[in-house]
């Protein structure tokens, strides 16, 4: 899915795009390689195990759903300029009350999960209305109900009651394949398909890249800069929603601590995609790509033997993506700052 | 008065919290758990005051939970191997510096913007310090605790302490001429660069200093048990931003000072204690932490709406 | 005069990106002397103003202060060696007290230091009280008025002792009390020697104040003369550069009788507009002239829904609109160019094509599905239309000069088929050969049957392109004359009878 057909000029700003988007599948498939050669092991009874089975492939895809449904939601935040530190607590909210309003008021699985979406969206509602009404900083406001959503879930829970034994019918969409593929994958890519048309086929993608590169000049172009601002946090919350569905599936439990730290993967994952911290400029596809890079390192470094035996997978996944978003953030202003240096040596000396 | 009306709002909203305290939960106001309630709460106070100043410059760190871990993990080993009190003090402190500048250059000399720079810092210092450590816990030697002294004693040393920091550093905002360029900076940085100063050195300058009383904090934390959890300062970001912001610090930039951060402060450290005295779970304190960081926040933009209007 | 000048320029240049803003400046200035400068919007003023504050490093000519060459002037060195400015738009602090904004600019402090804040607000007291102005030194900025915060500023040059002081627009949005002050106190400044830099569009005022004054147009300096050897003929000539009756296209239809807008005593208390009523008719450019800050713009803004007004009643061929958004403004047919064509008219970074359609998402994308052949079409129509140079729809509007930049602009507009089209300043910072066809689209749209409101500061061009002129000033419609009227007539206008003279 490219930006816009028919370009021709090679110092475009969409080939620079593509161009990063490239380099990161370059990267992707380097790592993807390595992990290959040196994570995939045959065991004693000589059947092979490790990264390069296609077993593992799978688990890979089944466990980056969850961050890259944020990681999605998060992709039209930035693209306005805005950011949204609450999706991985609303994550965490959502999934306990999906859990008690089926466990506690007696729903069905279908008519909680429609409910929970509804509440995902709502609680989406709670920072767009902040952001848009009363023009406060999307990073406080979100700060604000990062704490409340989390704080939300534990007060119901007390802290502690996790609600478990789904019917087997619902497990199936997080623990079972359908159509050759994990289930939630087909949920995942369905709404990769949705947000990509939204952002770059749709006059709603248009106006996120005009408010995030310019607030102002949207507003003087006639945009509704507030609805669709709104619009962007709305379905923030609704994504982080169905990511809450899909998490208490795969885990067949739900908990409240679901989702605690996952909205930096997701910055990480949009950042690594080429979508600009400061708006304007990003792509879904990118997203999708630096979901992956997260994914396979996260996956590929559980299964290299030297980590397997300091039993430290997580924290190395941790520590490396943190280091990642990093490199990228120092990456994408690298341009400006060479070009800033070579402006200022070629200036005539007064 | 009216310039102070935010902090006087915040005072009178603590005031309510204590009368009320001390008509339905008077054994609060007993001293040993007062006393203990104020030292958990002084390297808080001490964080909270570097955080106040790089909100002032209009941008945030919160990665200080996980320097915060760090420099308790790296204090507390250099400790247990036999380093005296007064040398382990100043190390932990230039550790927090350290990582402290890592932020600022990023920051200041890249001009990303700091929310993403901290994010990315706090997980990976969080990660390195769980990868090197598997969440295992120091020892410290006796002397450490209390500095050696009493707990009485100890307890008062820190509350001291960190009183006397905050009263300094608040006067130091106002009176020294390096505190205004804060405020200038936070203001208008254009104009602050007209003026003559160097909005990015400034900034810089804020988040090593904001790290350095991270370092501080730290020890003061590491004095208080006979153990480093080398988790001690998850959350701590959290708790200090709210302090901040609930005590009127704009995250704008430019207004606001340390007095109105420390009452700020105060009125959120009542929160767990009234829960318990009020027999309400514990388990609200975050979401009530969240609505009270959002409270702050529509009252600041419905007065700034007010002020425009 | 004294043989070593306070300052000197010679052959001044400066460019943003791709854009000449000063291409070979002269200029000099004595001690004890107020020199004027004087040019249209965008003639290279500010930007000039920015190389002498060290605010901006020029990329070639010299600058020289009492003699001795400076390189590297920054703000802070300029400030040392006793330049100072007096903005347009204060560039104080906002959040912080008079006082203390002061000292700011004043102190040359290093950061240990301590601060005497008493000694502050006496000295801050004592400049206010020089000016005559009644502000606490103790108000935060924020909650001063603007000519307030103006002579905040003057505070702070006066404080400076500086030698050289450079008034922006001093008095655009000053009373006339607050005005004369500021004339006693240059008369002092220029009576103690100091060289005062002063620049304003009001012709009265340089000829009451100035002893020489320099015309600058398109970024050159184009001759410097003393006030006595000159009359206000000879200066609008020097700005314009060519005799009015050249360069603006004649009209070529009349317009019709049908009336398209009506405006009766429209107002809005928060941007100081009060009883403005005027009628357009279809066909018609009126023109809207006056001083900075007579409120155009801030009328232009109400029309569109970017302010709504508060009073009085606005209808559109005969329908009455309540305009409370900038989306309802365009669903009712009006279209506005903003004067800020780089912040406000075109998104920089986006495509020429995505910046034309902005305006017509509904329209022209029904389904909300993008069409990107559709609207590549539309946009080489356009671009061939009003010969936009661009390298194409896809070249990202900041690529283009600012001429063409004013156009797809103006195509963003034209694409809304509007039934009311207001130019804010359309020919502002664009040169001449993209000014003389932009005059041409104006024309062309009028006879099209369009009902034209063009707002411009640029006096010949009010008067060479309009069909009747409203003048503004203080918020409110003081004239309307007609067209082809003589400049000072306008001039005079904006200028009030009861402001007439009290200069």
């Amino acid at each position: 899915m490219s930006v816009s057909p028919g370009t021709k000029n090679p110092r475009d700003w969409k080939a620079l795009l593509t161009r990063h988007e490239m380099l990161l599948l370059y990267v992707l498939i380097a790592e993807w390689l390595f992990f290959y050669f040196a994570g995939t092991t045959t065991n004693r009874r000589g059947v092979v195990v490790g990264f390069g089975t296609l077993d593992r492939q799978f688990d890979i895809l089944r466990h980056s759903c969850e961050i890259g449904l944020l990681a999605l939601a998060l992709t039209p935040v930035i693209i306005t300029a805005g950011i949204d530190l609450s999706i991985g607590s609303l994550l965490g909210l959502c999934a306990i009350l999906f859990g008690k309003l089926w466990h506690d008021g007696g729903l069905t699985i279908p008519v909680a999960a429609g409910l929970t979406l509804a509440l995902g969206a709502l609680a989406g509602g709670i920072n767009a209305s902040l952001i848009t009404a009363l023009r406060l900083p999307p990073l406080i406001v979100t700060l604000g109900t990062y704490s409340l959503f989390r704080g939300l879930a534990e007060a119901i829970t007390h802290g502690a009651i996790t609600y478990t034994d789904f019917p087997a019918s619902f497990l199936f969409v997080g623990q079972e394949r359908w159509l050759g593929l994990p289930t939630q994958a087909w949920v995942f890519l369905g709404v990769a398909l949705g947000v990509g048309l939204l952002v770059h086929r749709t006059t709603f993608g248009r106006a996120f890249r005009t408010i995030g590169f310019s607030p102002e000049g949207a507003r003087y172009a006639g945009l509704p800069v507030a609805r669709r601002l709104a619009l962007v946090y709305v379905l923030a919350g609704l994504i982080a929603a169905i990511a809450a569905i899909i998490y208490t599936a795969r885990l067949g439990q739900a908990k409240a601590d679901a989702g605690t730290g996952y909205e930096l993967f997701a910055i990480t994952a949009v950042v690594l995609g080429g979508t600009s911290i400061f708006g304007g400029t990003g792509s879904v596809h990118g997203t999708l790509l630096g979901v992956a890079a997260i994914a396979v390192l996260k996956n590929g470094l559980a299964c290299l033997p030297v980590v397997m035996r300091m039993n430290a997978a997580e924290e190395m996944s941790g520590l490396l993506t943190g280091a990642l978003l990093l490199l990228a953030l120092t990456a994408s202003v690298l341009p400006k700052i060479l070009s800033r240096f070579r402006t200022r040596h070629h200036a005539p000396a007064l | 008065m009216k310039r102070y009306f935010r902090e006087l709002s915040v005072l009178g909203a603590l005031a309510a919290v204590l009368v009320g305290m001390a008509i339905f939960a008077p054994a609060f106001f007993s001293p040993q758990p007062l006393l203990s309630l104020l030292t958990r709460e002084a390297p808080t106070l001490v964080v909270a005051c570097g955080m106040a100043c790089v909100i002032i410059t209009r941008q945030i760190d919160i990665s200080v939970g996980s320097m915060f871990s760090v420099c308790s993990v790296c204090a507390g080993l250099l400790a247990a191997r036999g380093w005296p009190l007064l040398l382990v003090l100043p190390a932990s402190v230039a550790l927090g510096a350290l990582l402290g500048a890592v932020n600022g250059l990023l920051v200041a000399g890249l001009r990303l913007p700091s929310i993403v720079v901290t994010l990315a810092t706090m997980v990976t210092l969080r990660q390195g310090l769980n990868l090197v450590r598997q969440g295992e816990f120091v020892n410290l030697p006796d002397r450490i605790q209390w500095f050696g002294l009493s707990q009485m004693a100890g307890q008062l040393v820190l509350v001291g302490a960190s009183v006397v920091f905050l009263v300094a550093l608040a006067l130091a905002m106002r009176h020294v001429a390096a505190g205004r360029f804060v405020y200038a900076v936070g203001t208008d940085a254009e104009a602050a660069r007209l003026a003559g100063i160097r909005p990015q050195l400034v900034t810089f300058l804020v988040f090593i200093f904001i790290g350095a009383l991270t370092g501080l904090a730290a020890m003061m934390n590491l004095a208080q048990s006979p153990q480093v959890q080398p988790l001690s300062g998850a959350g701590l970001e959290l708790k200090v931003i709210a302090a901040v912001v609930v005590g009127g610090v704009a995250i704008s930039g430019g207004r606001g000072n340390l007095w109105g951060a420390f009452t700020g402060l105060l009125l959120l450290a009542c929160v767990s204690p009234a829960l318990i005295h009020l027999h309400i779970e514990a388990y609200w304190e975050k979401a009530i932490q969240g609505a009270i960081i959002l409270l702050a926040v529509v009252a600041d933009g419905l007065r700034a709406r007010g002020l425009n209007r | 005069m004294s043989p070593a000048p306070l300052l000197a320029l010679r052959q001044l240049v400066k460019n943003y990106g791709g854009v000449r803003a000063l291409r070979g400046v002269d200029f000099d200035l004595q001690a004890g002397e107020v020199h004027a400068l004087l040019g249209e919007n965008g003639a290279g003023k500010s930007t000039l103003i920015k190389v002498i504050t060290g605010a901006h490093q020029p990329n070639g000519g010299t600058l020289t202060l009492a003699g001795q060459r400076v390189a590297n002037l920054t703000p802070s060195t300029a400030r040392a060696l006793g330049i100072a400015c007096i903005y347009q738009q204060p560039a104080l602090f906002p959040d912080l007290t008079v006082a203390e904004n002061l000292a700011l600019r004043l102190e040359a402090t290093s950061a240990s230091s301590r601060i005497d804040w008493p000694a502050r607000r006496a000295r801050a007291e004592q400049w206010l009280a020089r000016l005559g102005a009644e502000i606490s030194p103790e108000a935060e900025v924020r909650s001063l008025s603007m000519p307030e915060q103006q002579l905040v500023e003057i505070a702070c040059a006066l404080g400076a002792g500086a030698r050289i002081v450079i008034m922006d627009e001093p008095t655009a949005s000053l009373t006339q009390k607050e005005q004369r002050l500021l004339f006693a106190v240059v008369r002092d400044l220029r009576k103690n020697g100091v060289g005062v830099i002063y620049i304003s569009h009001r012709l009265e005022e340089i000829f009451a104040l100035a002893d020489r004054v320099t015309v600058l147009r398109d970024g050159q300096s184009v001759g410097t003369h003393a006030v006595g050897d000159i009359d206000e003929a000879g200066l609008i000539r020097l700005m314009v550069g060519r005799e009015v009756a050249q360069i603006y296209p004649a009209a070529e239809s009349t317009p019709g009788h049908r009336v398209a807008l009506s405006l009766r005593a429209v107002g809005c208390r928060a941007s100081g507009v009060h009883n403005v009523s005027f009628e357009v008719r279809s066909g018609e450019i009126f023109g809207l002239g006056g001083l900075v800050g007579a409120g155009r713009t801030e009328l232009a803004r109400i029309l569109f829904g970017l302010t709504p007004a508060d009073s009085g009643e606005i209808t559109l061929h005969g329908q009455r609109l309540t305009l409370r958004s900038p989306q309802a403004a365009v669903a009712q047919g009006i279209a506005y160019v903003p004067e800020d064509r780089r912040r406000h008219g075109v998104v920089l970074e986006l495509p020429i094509a995505h910046n034309l359609t902005m305006a017509i998402h509904r329209r022209f994308f029904p389904t909300t599905w993008l069409r990107f052949g559709a609207e590549r079409a539309l946009a080489l129509d356009f671009i061939r239309d009003l010969a936009v140079k661009c390298a194409g729809p896809d070249a990202p509007g900041g690529s283009l000069s600012g001429g063409n930049q004013q156009k797809v602009s103006l195509a963003r507009w034209l694409a809304t088929k509007p039934k009311l089209l207001i130019l804010d300043e359309p020919t502002q910072g664009v040169d001449v050969g993209a000014k003389s066809e932009i005059h041409k689209i104006i024309r062309r749209l009028a006879k099209e049957g369009l009902a034209v409101i063009l707002i411009s500061s640029d006096l010949p061009e009010v008067i060479g392109m309009s069909d009747r002129i409203g003048v503004m000033g203080g918020g409110t419609l003081r004239a309307i004359l007609p067209g082809g009227s003589a400049p000072h007539d306008v001039m005079a206008a904006a200028l009030g009878t009861t402001e007439k003279g009290s200069v």
